[in-house]
Formats: C-alpha cells, structure tokens, sequence
C-alpha cells in the first residue's frame, strides 16, 4: 500500500501533466484525489502506528507499517519504506496540508492561465517525492526521492517561463539544493559504508562509530542546511517567493524546507554526539533563526515577511531536532505541527489579499471592509500561533521547548541556545505583529492607492482551508491531548530509548511561563517602539553593507563556473585539428615516458662514426626548421632533408639498399607535396596568437625525446624478454633453406612471400583507385568548373571558439 | 619444411560474421549494378540482415552455453559469451539506427546502399573486435570499424561541417591507430605473440621468473592511447564534439552505439583478458582516464546550447562511467571470481546503445522539422506540439540521467556497485557526483521540451506539421519500450550477463 500511494501521486501526476491546459483549474480537483487518499489511508494506519500508548505513560507500542520490495536480487536493490510514529508526522503534514492547498488553489486560480494545469501535475508529483522522502527508510532512496523535490520543485518555481525573475529564482533554487544533495549524498554513502547498513532504522539499533563518520556528518549537514534553507545558503528562499501563493506554501513553508529538519531529526539521535554535529547544527541553527527574524522585520511585502519567518522558524526547528534530546525533540514535533498549520494558513491569506487586492505590499493595505472580518480573523489567529501566543498550538510548542531546554538541555552551550531561542521568539512576535498591523492597514502610505478598502471578499471555498487550519490550531492549542499520542509514538519512532512525557497547555508556574512571559513583554515593546528599531535596524544594516551577502557569494561563484567552463571550452574545443594534435600528441609524449624511464639504463655509445655528427645535426635543423617555417614548401623540403640525411645514416651504416629505397621515397614524396601543394596557399594562415609557435615547438621536442627514450629501452630491454628472438631464426634460416644471402631479399620474397603478396595487391588497388579519383577530378576541372580554385580558397571553418552564451549567466545578469 | 596446414574454419560457430559481411558486401556490390531500389527496401534489407546476424548470434550463445568456450580459426577469434552478447549488442544498434537512417537519407535525396554498406562493415570491425582473440586481429577490427565510420561522418555530401567532421576524424584516428598498431609492436616484442592465449601464457612464466618488463609496459600505454581515442576518454576526446555534431545524426547514433560498445569491448579483451598480469599498472591509468572523463564530460556538457553536442560531452561522461565498471573489473582480472565489473559493463554497453539511439532519433525529427535546428530552442514546446515524442525523449533522458525505472538506472548502479564491491570508494562518489552534475544537462533539455510553452506563434506553422515517420518511430517505441522494461524488469538481464566473464583465449 505504501508503494500504491507513491505509484499514485506519480499516475496522478503524469496524467495531469499529459493532459495539457484541457482541465484547467479542476485539475487541482483532480490533483486532490492523491492527498485525500493518503489522508485516507493514513488514518486507517494511525490507531496502529500510533499503538495503545496513553500520553504520559511512556514508551509506546505502536508498530510502524513497513513494505519492502526486493527489486532486482541481484544488484541487492530493495526498496524499503516504512510509516512510524514521526512518518506519519510528515505525512500528515505534506498530505494533510496538501489537500488543503489543493482546495485552495481552485479558487486562488479562477482565471487559469495557460501552465495552471501544469503547477497541480508538478505538484502532485512534488507531493509523491515527498512522502518518499519521509517513507523511505533506505538512505539511498531518501537521496533519490530528496533530489526529486528538488527537481520538482524547480519545475514549480520556474513554471512561469516567461519571467525572468522566476527561471533566475528556480536556477538559483535548484543549483543550491542540488549541490547541497550531492555534498549530503557523499555523506550519507561514507555512514552508510562505515556502518554496514543504509537503513535508519537498524542504524538507530547500532549507531557507527568509525572515525571517518565526522566528515560523513558534515556532509550530510551540508545537504540538511541547504534544503532547510539555513545560513548562509538560504538565499534561494526568498527568491522562491516569485513561484504562485499555493505553490509557496505547500512547498516552501510546509513540506520541502523541512526535509532538511527531517533528515536532522532523523539522524540525531544517531549521530548527536558524533564529530561537530552539535557544534554545527546548533550554531548554524541559531545564527539562522535571529538573521531571519530580523530581516522578516523589515519586509514590506506580505509574502517575504513570511518567507524570512519560516528560515528562522526552521532555524529554531534545528536548535531542537538537532540536539537529538528526545525530551527536546518531542517539544520539536509538537512545534512542527503548529508551524505546517499556522505558516500555511498565514501564506494562504496572503494570497487571498494578493488575489483580491493585486498587492502584497503592507503599505498599499488600508485596511479591509466589514465583509473581510473572517479572513482578517483568521490571520489574526495565525499569527498569534506563530508569535507563541496562548492558548493556541504555537503556544504550546514553544512553551514545551523552551521547558525542555531548561530541564534537559545539558550539553555545553545550551545556555547560550537557550538564550537565542528566546531572542528569537522575541523576533518571532515583533514579525507576527508586523504582520497583523500590515494586514490591518496600519503601513498603509496615505499616497498609494487605497485599493483595499472596497475589494471583494474571499469565497468561501477559497477561505475555507485557512479556516480549518487555524480552527485545528486553536483546536489542538486548547486540547493538546488530541495529538498527544501522535507526538509520542513519533518521539519513540526517533529515539526507540524515548519516555516522551505529555503535552500540556497549562503546565503550572515553571520557568518557560516566566520566559514566555518575557518574551511577549519584549516583543510588545519592539512593537511599540517600532519606529526607532526599524531605524535603528537600518543604520546597523548599511554598516555592515561591505559584508558580501551569501546571495552576492552566490552569483560571484556562479559566474566564475560559467565563464571559466566557456573560456576553456573555447580554448580546446576551438574545433581547430593543430589543438586536437597537440593535445593528444603530447599526452602520448608523456604517457609512455614514465614506463620507458623506469627501465632507463645508461645511454649507448652514440657515436661511432665522425660522418654520424653532420648528418644528426642535419636532421635536427631540419626537423626545427620544419616546424617553425612558415611557408609549405620549405615545410615539405624540410621534411625531405630530413630523410635524405636518413639515407645518409643508412650509407654510413652500410646498407646502400636501403639507402636507395629511402631516397627514392623521399624523392617520390616531396614531389607529392609539391604537386598537392600548388593548390593551397603558399603561406600557413597565422592566426594563431604568438605563443603558439614556442607550445607547437616544445611538444615536438617532447615527441621527439620521448621517440628517443622509447626506442632506446625498447631496444634494449629486447635481451630480457624470455622468448626467442626471432631474428637469430632468419638469419639461421636464409641460406640453407631459401638459397639466399641477402637476408632482406629473402625475408621479403620468402618467408614473408605471402605478405608481400598482399602488399603488392593492396597496392595496385589503391593505385587503381587513386587513378579513378584523380581522373574524376580532372574531367570535372575540364568542364570548367573552378573546383581546384575552391580547394585553394577553402579554409577549414572553425567553430565558433565560445560554443554559445550560457543561459545560466544571461539570466543571473536580469 | 613442414607443410602449410590450413586454420580448421567453424563456419557455423562464424556465422554471424559471415551474414554480415556477406550481406554488406552483396548489399554494394548489387546496389551499385542496379538502379535505385524503391523507397525503404536498402534499410529493409539491412535490418534483415543485422536481425539474421543476431539471431545465428543468439544461437551461438545457446551453443556456448552447453559447450563452452573455445577459440576459432587457429585461435584468432574467441568464442565466448562475451563475443556473442556484444555481438547482440551491436547488431540490436545497427537495426534501430537502420530505422533512422532510410528517413534522413530520403529527406535529403541521398537513398543508396552506400550508406547501409557501411554499417554492416562497421558492425562487422566491431565484432571482429569484441570476439578477437589476438591483437592483429582486433586491429582489423578496429580499422574496418574506424575507416567505415570516418566515410560515414562525413556522408552527407552537400553539408560542409559533416565532411570537415568526417576529416577531422580521420586525420586523429589515423594517429590513434598508428599508436595502437605500434603498442602492438612493442606488446609482441615484449612477449614473442601477439595471440592473447600466447600473450598471457608468455607473461605468466615471465611474471613468475620476476621482472617488469618495460616493453610491454611502454605497448599498454599506447595501446591506452589507441583504446582512449576510440572511446572518447579525456583527454582524447577532442574529436567528439565536432564529429558528432557534424556528423548526419543516424550516424551519430551509431557512433555513439556500435563505436563505443565495439571500444569497450576492445578494452575488455586487451587489458582484462590479456593483460590481467599488469593489472596493478593499467588500472591507475583508467582511474585516471575514468575521473576526467567524468568530471570534464559533465562539467562541459552544461554550457552547451546545441543539443548534439551537449549528447557528445554525455556521451564522454557515459565513457567515464564504463571504464569505472573497467577499473572495478581491473582489481581482480584474471582470478577465478573476476568480480561484476565486466558484467556491469556489458549491460552498461547495451543500455546505452538502446537509449542513445532513441536519443538521438528524436533529435533526429525534431531536427528534420527545424531544418537542421538541433540548438534547445527547437525542442521548446515539444510537449505541446508532440506529447508522445516528449514523453519518449523524457524517458532517454531519465534513462541516461540514471533515475530509477529506467534501464540508465540499473547500468549505473551496476557500476558503482562492482566500484564499491572492491572499495574503489572515492572513483564510485566522484561518478555519483558527475551523474547528478549530468543530470541539470538533461534537466535543460526537458525544461525545454516541457516548459517552455509553445514556442514563438511567428514560426508555429511547421509546428503542427512534425512528422514522425514510421522507422523513427519505431526505433524511437522500441528503444523506450526496453529502456522501460529494463528499467522496472532488469533481473533477466543480469542474469543472462553474467555468463559473460568466462572468456575464451
């Protein structure tokens, strides 16, 4: 069943994707079936999942509901999910808030445009690769499912393809999560290596402790941050803001962005004390939550208000998951919840005052009419759970965290965290605030438009899923015992060792009420005095403007990829044949030097004749000169001398045959050369840039030593080879058994008659076929076709030297 | 003297060699001395003789199965597994790519037998070369190979960047074969054969006596040289994307299939068959060969707008990845348990050959209706224009990318997992790595096909008119129709791949 659901977000979806723009908005409609069933489904599982526990009582005996499919038995490929306590957290959250999302967007997009239908397909999809995520106990599958949501997401980030800004901000997404995955996938293979095991649940039984998991961890990390959105590689987030309301929220508060949580609170209890886990989740955490929330305080715009309060949000889920304190952690689920509900209902009216306004900015808002009080309350009520305020889910989340921290929280620096996640609530309900008061109207700028006042109030049916959300959190804020089972059999499912105690909305006079206290104190006074901090916020900011921001870090680095990867390309991909040579000439320069100068003995006596020093010295000029003239033909004379002085060796040598031969070759050749060379311009086109003569020079002269070594030990290490030479053979041979003395002679026409046979065929046939060509040309030059002027003119064309202007940059440049 | 004694010749156990060549040669021979057959007869004919050739090959298997291995024609050729299974391999490409072919060539009114003749020569080299047993023979191999698929890339006649591609090519291989051949040389003189039985036989007493023998040492590195050119390896991959961007794109395919799997295959016979004693110094030298491939081959493909040549840098990254399966298979070449390396590489060969070509076939319709256009703007709104063909290139590009379901997929995690199976750890993430870089490559080329809308209304005329004719088509449903089937199905596969690391020698 586990697999059916995940088969049927991904049959959903495709159906959705191929059916085009037909359905419009139904296909959110259409779209909703995936999640309700899930909802469905899950429901049916919880009593089981969930187990007989009693809240308070300690561990629960819920029995997770596992599926396990051996795939291909032979690469040992199993697909493993399973649904726990804290899975069904997660889905609860994804479906749950899905089917909302769903309702919502048909009446978010009642004038659909062209690629609506696209956005409920691509979400559906993104909604499968979600539950995989949070299903899949395999940590290699969860890497698949996680770079799913990636992709998925990208796909609904930049569904508007024609706004530059939106395929920037998906770019942007996709290359940071992505690199954050690979990083988290090198991570996820060294623990899964290191422990014998890539499932969770059998790492949970026997944590690893090989010394290698360090670095496994901060890996791993990496890829949690950069999904989470954490410091310093949230950039993307905001950016993520240009994607549709409903997209927004789904993705970018609800589900996607606590994959990194997810994977946080999932490995925590196995690796919290491993390595800097601690260290680096809790600062990264911290770090995240308070730039957040100060930045959330200066937005203007609705949307991104809650886009840089959900990094601080996940920046606090962190502090909590990531200590792997189950008593922390269960503060941590409860926390999660709240914050699915209330940051969705909080995106949803945003888009409701987008969608009836056509603005988000707080200071185009002067307030609503009489017919806007529902979905002004339900803000209102969001944003109280989001700022901590009681008797509502929020509430009971932070005070049960800032409890638990007090109590439990005794690892080094826990103080200190403690002291940011008060700081950061404080934040926390300044933004909420800000939030209210700009919904209310109370930025509104007397000089804009007041377009508020008479705009059209929400249909029911576009309300409705805010509604409901904020009804369960005002709902469960009252009566925690409703999900307090849920929480329970989910701290088990992280930490098998858990006594998870209940969650309370009232749980006496203790320090938390005190600090809770606190914070709404401070954080009513950043409200009041908002001018003077806002100013004062600012001046801080412009002092620290030289700072490069992540996102600034971000474009830099990106450029430089882009335009080192298309000035080397443009460099050895020029489509030039001497560059092609050259590069793999001198490769085969080098490689076989390093076997050949390990089997370097000393050098042969090299001179045994005083004829041998003028005639050596001839080849070399004549071979540099070759490869430094400029004209052809003294290039081919070049050549020709060189092997005229070859002919000379061999005369010295005594072998006045072979001389002949080769003289007669060398003739033949250069008269080639000459007759082909009338056709092409006397002179090389020297376009090349002044450096390349000295680079073709020096690789000849690699080439040239490296011959020289290769042919030296090659000859000379012939004595260790253990079988027989097969020279002294032949020349045993020559004259008892072919009647011969010239043992050249008689290798040719005897023992290698047949060969030779071969040769002469092979030959006539090619000079046949030389012949045939020849002709061919000649008839067509008769016909008075300048045929061999074209020859002459033709310059082998060079590609262009830069293949093409990377998208990539052009889009960041917008 | 003794007298000359004749090779026993198994003429069935040569049948598929035989069908084709005599096919190929017959196809020009009476393609030449008669006037032009009517449309889709040469492809017809060819496709039935590459499937002949498969199934006599698919017989052999059978044959070898029940008999074992054995060396033919005085041990010039093997008969082996591996032989016949990269024989199906070859063939299964030169009947997709035939498909193609009749379509292009019409297109631009090039039908002849000239163009088919080649292939099944090519086809022909590439299995000498998967089945040779003595290194002049694979050369011979690797020359009919080479020769037909220079000709080939620069066979469209009237297009100036096919025949300067077709020159390049020659110009380079000609260089990588006189390597090759002189690698041989030296491989000879440092062992007395150039037969791989010999080979090895001569090696085993020498490695036992002791010694490194620098002859041989200084032929595996220009045999590498030789080898690395053929398979696109970096740094010998200059030619790749200029070849295959100018090359008619059916030959492309082809290139990208037959070339490759016949290179992988001659890689297999010369450095895990005939030289596991020098295991220890040619696998560093694929590690490294592996790693740049990988990395400069993904690394490169991003910035590329035109798609056949974002394939050609895939195509190098996929080269990467093989010869992993190669270093995997190099730590334990020549023992009694060779490990999955080989195994991992033959299906690797074949699941590529097949998504490639379906690849390049549906670069090859959407080009012929951009007249020529294979830059990512001609795939903007393919999904709405042809929501079949999208869908199909999607599952290539899936499939090549490595997502699961596809047959990409299971070739890649056969690779690394023979990579992690002998603790090759850091060349096993650097490929994972180089995967996913290569897949924003494919990412590209979907969010073209799928995002970008319907392109621009001033050229939406030939938009509805996109033909797809019916070989592409065909090829292009069956190509997907395996790569799914593997994909989901892969157990027979391996199953049946695994008899192929009993060579014969």
């Amino acid at each position: 069943m586990l697999l059916f659901i995940l088969l049927t977000h991904l049959a959903i979806g495709v159906a959705i994707l191929g059916s085009g723009d037909r359905l419009g908005r139904r296909a959110f409609a259409v779209a909703a079936l995936a999640p309700a069933l899930t909802v469905g489904w899950a429901i049916t599982q919880a009593s089981g999942v969930i187990g007989s526990s009693s809240g308070g009582s300690g561990m629960s005996d819920g029995v997770p509901v596992s599926f396990s499919w051996m795939w291909v038995e032979q690469l040992g490929l199993q697909l493993d999910l399973r649904l726990d306590g804290f899975g069904l957290v997660m889905v609860s959250l994804v479906s749950g808030i899905g089917l909302m999302v769903c309702i919502y967007a048909m009446g978010y997009f009642s004038y659909p445009k062209p690629g609506t239908a696209r956005l409920a397909g691509l979400m559906t999809l993104f909604a499968g690769a979600m539950l995989g995520v949070v299903l899949s106990d395999h940590l290699l599958a969860l890497f698949v499912f996680w770079e799913l949501t990636s992709i998925t997401s990208y796909l609904l980030i930049g569904n508007d393809d024609r706004n530059p800004r939106a395929r920037a901000a998906a770019l942007q997404a996709i290359l940071i999560t992505g690199a954050g995955g690979l990083v988290m996938l090198v991570g996820l293979i060294i623990i899964g290596q290191s422990a014998g095991t890539y499932l969770i649940s059998e790492l949970l039984l026997n944590p690893p402790t090989d010394g290698v998991i360090a670095a496994g961890v901060i890996c791993v990390l990496v890829g949690a941050f950069t999904k989470s959105a954490q410091a310093p590689f949230g950039s993307w987030l905001p950016g993520a803001m240009v994607a549709p309301t409903p997209i927004s929220a789904y993705l970018h508060s609800a589900t996607m962005v606590k994959a990194g949580v997810y994977l946080v609170a999932r490995l925590a209890p196995i690796l919290a004390t491993t390595g800097q886990w601690r260290v680096l989740v809790l600062s990264v955490g911290a770090v995240t939550m308070v730039i957040g929330g100060l930045r959330a305080m200066r937005q203007y715009d609705l949307k991104l208000l809650l886009a840089y309060g959900t990094i601080s949000q996940l920046g606090f889920l962190m502090l909590m998951f990531g200590t792997g304190e189950y008593k922390i952690a269960q503060a941590a689920v409860v926390l999660i919840l709240a914050h699915g509900a209330f940051k969705a209902a909080l995106f949803m009216v945003v888009g409701i005052v987008d969608h009836e306004v056509g603005t988000r900015d707080i200071r185009e808002l002067h307030g609503f009419g009489s017919s806007w009080r529902p979905t002004v309350v339900v803000g209102i009520l969001a944003a109280a759970s989001m700022a901590g305020l009681p008797p509502l889910l929020g509430f009971v989340g932070k005070e049960k965290a800032l409890d638990t921290y007090i109590t439990y929280g005794d690892f080094t620096g826990s103080g200190v965290v403690l002291g940011v996640i008060v700081v950061g609530s404080m934040l926390t309900f300044a933004y909420s605030a800000r939030f209210v008061l700009g919904l209310l109207g109370h930025f509104g700028v007397a000089d804009k438009p007041n377009r508020s006042a008479e705009a059209h109030a929400p249909s029911a049916m576009f309300l409705g899923p805010a509604a409901v959300l904020t009804v369960l959190t005002v709902l469960l804020g009252l009566a925690p015992r409703l999900v307090d089972p849920l929480v329970a059999a989910a701290t088990t499912a992280l930490d098998p060792t858990a006594s998870p105690s209940t969650v309370k909305l009232w749980a006496g006079f203790n320090a938390a009420l005190g600090l809770s206290v606190l914070v709404i104190g401070v954080g009513l006074l950043l409200v009041w005095k908002r001018a003077p901090v806002a100013r004062l916020q600012r001046r801080f900011s412009d002092a620290i403007s030289w700072i490069p921001s992540a996102e600034r870090g971000f474009l830099v680095a990106l450029r430089s990829v882009t335009d080192g990867s298309k000035r080397l390309t443009a460099v050895v991909q020029s489509g030039s044949l001497p560059i092609y040579l050259l590069i793999i000439i001198s490769v085969v320069a080098i490689a076989p030097l390093i076997p050949a100068l390990s089997a370097w003995s000393d050098l042969p006596p090299l001179v045994d004749v005083p004829l041998h020093v003028p005639l050596a010295a001839l080849v070399i000029a004549a071979s540099l000169g070759a490869s430094i003239v400029k004209r052809r033909i003294s290039a081919a004379l070049m050549l020709g001398a060189v092997g005229y002085a070859m002919a000379g060796f061999f005369i010295v040598q005594g072998a006045p045959d072979l001389a002949l031969t080769q003289l007669v070759i060398e003739t033949l050749a250069t008269v080639l050369f000459v007759l082909v060379l009338r056709f092409l311009p006397t002179r090389w086109a020297d376009r090349s840039p002044a450096v390349a003569r000295p680079i073709r020079l020096t690789v000849s002269v690699a080439a040239a030593v490296s011959v020289f070594v290769l042919a030296l030990v090659a000859a000379g290490s012939r004595d260790s080879v253990s079988e027989a030479n097969i020279s002294v053979e032949m020349i045993a041979r020559s004259a008892p058994e072919a009647k011969g003395n010239n043992i050249v002679n008689v290798i040719l026409v005897d023992f290698r008659g047949l060969d030779t046979l071969g040769e002469i065929t092979v030959l006539v046939v090619s000079g046949v076929g030389a012949v045939a060509l020849a002709r061919a040309g000649r008839r067509r030059l008769m016909l008075g076709s300048d045929a061999a002027d074209e020859v002459a003119d033709y310059e082998w064309s060079e590609h262009e030297p830069v293949p093409s202007a990377a998208p990539v940059a052009g889009e960041m440049d917008q | 003297m003794p007298p000359f004694v004749g090779p026993e010749v198994a003429w069935f156990a040569l049948s598929p060699l035989l069908v084709l060549s005599g096919g190929g040669l017959l196809l020009l021979v009476v393609g030449a001395l008669t006037g032009r057959w009517p449309r889709g007869l040469y492809a017809a004919v060819t496709a039935t003789v590459a499937g002949t050739a498969a199934v006599l090959a698919a017989i052999q298997w059978s044959r070898i199965a029940d008999d074992g291995p054995s060396t033919l024609v005085a041990g010039a050729l093997s008969y082996d597994a591996f032989a016949q299974f990269l024989t199906i391999t070859i063939l299964i490409s030169v009947i997709l790519v035939v498909l193609l072919t009749d379509e292009d060539l019409h297109e631009s009114d090039a039908d002849g037998p000239e163009v088919y003749g080649l292939y099944l020569m090519a086809a022909t080299g590439g299995i000498i070369m998967a089945a040779a047993n003595d290194l002049i023979v694979l050369f011979l191999g690797l020359e009919a190979l080479s020769l037909a698929l220079y000709v080939l890339a620069a066979s469209a006649r009237q297009r100036s960047d096919s025949q300067e591609s077709g020159l390049k090519y020659f110009v380079l291989g000609g260089f990588s074969s006189a390597f090759f051949l002189y690698g041989i040389a030296l491989i000879y003189g440092g062992t007395g054969s150039t037969n791989i039985g010999r080979i090895v036989a001569s090696l085993q007493s020498s490695v036992t006596t002791g010694g490194d023998n620098a002859l041989v040492l200084a032929g595996i590195a220009l045999l590498l040289v030789g080898l690395g050119f053929k398979v696109a390896a970096v740094p010998f991959h200059v030619w790749t994307p200029d070849v295959y961007q100018g090359a008619p794109t059916p030959v492309t395919a082809f290139m990208a299939s037959v070339g490759k799997a016949a290179a992988f295959a001659a890689i297999v016979r010369v450095l895990v068959v005939a030289l596991p004693f020098y295991r220890e110094d040619w696998r560093p030298a694929i590690w490294l060969l592996a790693v740049l491939s990988l990395v400069v081959g993904s690394a490169l493909a991003v910035v590329q707008t035109n798609v056949k040549r974002m394939l050609a840098y895939s195509s190098i990254s996929h080269a990467g990845f093989l010869l992993v399966a190669i270093e995997a298979a190099g730590h334990r070449a020549g023992e009694a348990d060779p490990g999955s390396g080989v195994v991992a590489l033959v299906i690797y060969l074949l699941a590529y050959s097949v998504l490639v070509i379906g690849t390049f076939a549906v670069v090859t319709v959407v080009g012929r209706n951009a007249s020529g256009d294979v830059t990512l703007d001609a795939f903007k709104g393919l999904s709405t224009r042809r929501p079949a063909l999208a869908l199909a290139l999607t599952v290539f590009l899936f499939a090549q990318a490595g997502v699961p379901f596809t047959s990409g997929f299971v070739a890649k995690f056969g690779v690394i997992q023979a990579a992690v199976e002998e603790r090759s750890y850091a060349i096993a993430i650097i490929a994972m790595v180089a995967a996913v870089i290569a897949a924003f490559l494919y990412l590209r080329i979907m969010v073209s096909v799928w995002l970008s809308g319907e392109s621009s209304d001033v050229d939406g005329e030939p938009d509805q008119t996109l033909r797809i004719p019916i070989g592409a088509g065909l090829a292009i449903a069956a190509a997907a129709a395996f790569t799914l089937v593997v994909g989901v199905m892969p157990g027979w596969l391996i199953s049946t791949a695994e008899a192929v690391t009993t060579y014969a020698r």
